[in-house]
């Protein structure tokens, strides 16, 4: 078991994060917003603890202060909060595969800075983050509390006024309009609240990366969290943490895959670096043949029914 | 027909001043106006293409007017959203009917009394007062408003399963869920039997004395126009070509070449 722990430990963190990254999409999502800006917010949450915890906040202590750590993924919500509104309000104009260009431009517009700013570091990178844990796996009293809260708010999310109201505007934005419910309000409401909970993760990831670089926040990086959103389920919170801890630890899995004796030479080489090439046919197979993803709130209505 | 005489001098509560709404080269709704009166049901009817729908969009902000004024209570509304416009108090039906397909009956009422609801993000999610209460009564004003349009007893399920009927009932106690001081109805009897529209008939008129509403509705069924509305408008190629009581409207001999002489 402490065996497992060890070996595995970093997985386990990297899933529980991957939950969260997935909830990070799923927010603009509820008001039927098809926003990639997660990894944007990502991205600068991770610079934002990075900065502060290599430049401002040195410690003499050999392990990084904690609540130094959950001020740092504070300072990233509330930036990452304000930069949602200020980003949202303009691009929640766009619809559809319009807002998700935009996002994705919007991401790049963030690389490209991070990439040619000397603060952070340019495209080395900032190296050394301090760690506020012995072991990788310690990283959960953090992650897994913050998976847990999040899951429990969205649960009560979708059962009160505000949820209902990006229910209903996925549903039938001009019905909800007509319903008197302003749809730019709570539109960019839901995507705020999903700039905040990536920022928010991101700065636990600079930790727990221990580097941070321009390659953390990409276009591939967006794919990787829409196929957690897409294949997990769109329509209830459980699809997208479901799917990002499955499809994070996917790569371990398929690197095992193409470690086992006998596969041929381009099979296993396929199975180690064609992830992304697997996340796109994984995009285009489950939008086909499960367009709510394979977690839909039906299956919890069935069991209810069969009771 | 005496009542609607008796009730000539009551308050006007929404007038439209020369509406005008162009679709490239096509005039949908051409210089039109008109004056609904306080607790009236005022029939909108011609014939298909006759911007009946694009007048009631326009009403509700759905799309705007390309010229013309839209005056609401003594206040100019052609400016608002259709959130705001709902928030004002006109609340409204669909042709094409647009439920909220995927959610329960009773949840797509409950939806329609978010103006009517103040808990926000911290105090909903934490089930902080006054969010507990709150959501007690919207569930319970949204079963009565089901109970009316006889649907409390399939409550849960979900709105696209129901029979067309039952779809437009459930659309008309979604919209009386806003509370509104007037109603828009589009089409509310559409692929109902005759039966169907003579108890539609005794129903909405039961609507506007129980809820004070003024109701606008759009119909193509003239029985049923004649005999619930306290006047009509005739619209034809987006102009206004005949406003009154019914029985004037019938006998006018514009209409009858334009649309009645058609049944």
């Amino acid at each position: 078991m402490v065996d497992f722990f060890a070996t595995y430990g970093s997985l386990i963190v990297s899933m529980v994060l991957g939950g969260l990254l997935g909830l990070s999409l799923y927010l603009p999502l509820m008001t039927g917003q098809l926003s990639l800006a997660s990894p944007g917010f990502y991205a600068l949450g991770g610079y934002i603890a990075a900065i502060l915890s290599t430049k401002v906040f040195t410690s003499s202590s050999s392990l990084f202060p904690i609540p130094l750590l959950l001020l740092e993924m504070l300072i990233a919500g509330v930036t990452c909060g304000l930069l949602g509104v200020i980003v949202g309000i303009p691009a929640l104009r766009l619809r559809g595969i319009y807002l998700a260009i935009a996002t994705i431009a919007f991401v790049e517009v963030l690389r490209v800075i991070s990439l040619n700013l000397d603060i952070t570091g340019g495209a080395v990178g900032i190296f050394g983050i301090p760690q506020p844990f012995q072991t990788q796996l310690e990283y959960l009293w953090i992650a897994l509390p913050l998976l847990l809260i999040s899951m429990v708010l969205l649960y009560r999310l979708e059962r009160i006024r505000v949820g209902r109201a990006f229910i209903a505007i996925r549903e039938d934005e001009l019905a909800a309009g007509a319903m008197g419910i302003d749809p730019t309000y709570y539109k960019v409401l839901a995507f705020t609240l999903g700039a905040i909970l990536a920022g928010v993760v991101g700065a636990i990831s600079a930790h727990f990366l221990n580097t941070w670089n321009a390659r953390q926040g990409t276009f591939d990086a967006s794919i990787i969290y829409l196929t957690f959103v897409l294949i997990g389920g769109s329509r209830s919170f459980l699809g997208p943490v479901i799917g990002g801890m499955v499809f994070t630890a996917l790569p371990e899995i398929l690197r095992s895959l193409a470690d086992t004796g006998g596969l041929p030479n381009w099979l296993a080489q396929f199975l180690r670096d064609g992830r992304l090439i697997i996340f796109g046919l994984l995009i285009v197979i489950g939008t086909v043949f499960f367009p709510q993803g394979l977690i839909t709130p039906d299956i919890f209505q069935r069991r209810k029914n069969q009771k | 027909m005496s009542h609607s005489i008796s009730e000539a001098n009551s308050s006007i509560v929404l007038e439209a001043r020369a509406l005008t709404r162009r679709f490239g080269g096509l005039l949908a709704v051409n210089n039109v106006s008109f004056s609904v009166k306080k607790h009236e049901i005022f029939g909108l009817i011609g014939p298909n293409g006759a911007g009946k729908t694009t007048l009631f969009n326009l009403i509700t902000a759905f799309i705007p007017p390309s010229s013309g004024q839209l005056i609401y209570e003594g206040s100019e509304i052609i400016h608002l959203r259709p959130h705001q416009i709902a928030a004002l108090g006109i609340a409204r039906t669909f042709q094409n009917i647009r439920l909220f397909g995927e959610l329960s009956a009773l949840e797509n009422v409950i939806i329609a009394r978010h103006l009517h609801t103040k808990s926000n993000m911290i105090t909903g999610v934490l089930g902080l007062p006054p969010a507990p209460s709150e959501e007690l009564k919207t569930q319970r004003k949204a079963l009565d408003l089901l109970d009316l349009v006889g649907l409390s007893d399939r409550a849960d399920e979900k709105a696209k399963n129901f029979a067309y009927g039952d779809q437009r009932r459930l659309e008309i106690a979604r919209a009386l869920a806003l509370k509104p001081q007037i109603l828009l109805l589009d089409e509310p009897a559409a692929g109902m039997n005759p039966n169907e529209k003579q108890q539609l008939t005794e129903f909405i008129r039961s609507l506007r004395d129980r809820f004070n509403l003024t109701i606008i509705l759009i119909e193509h069924h003239v029985p049923l126009v004649m005999g619930l509305c306290d006047r009509i408008a005739v619209l034809d190629f987006g102009q206004l070509i005949a406003l009154g009581e019914p029985s004037v409207v019938r006998n006018d001999p514009a209409v009858i070449e334009a649309y009645l002489g058609n049944e």
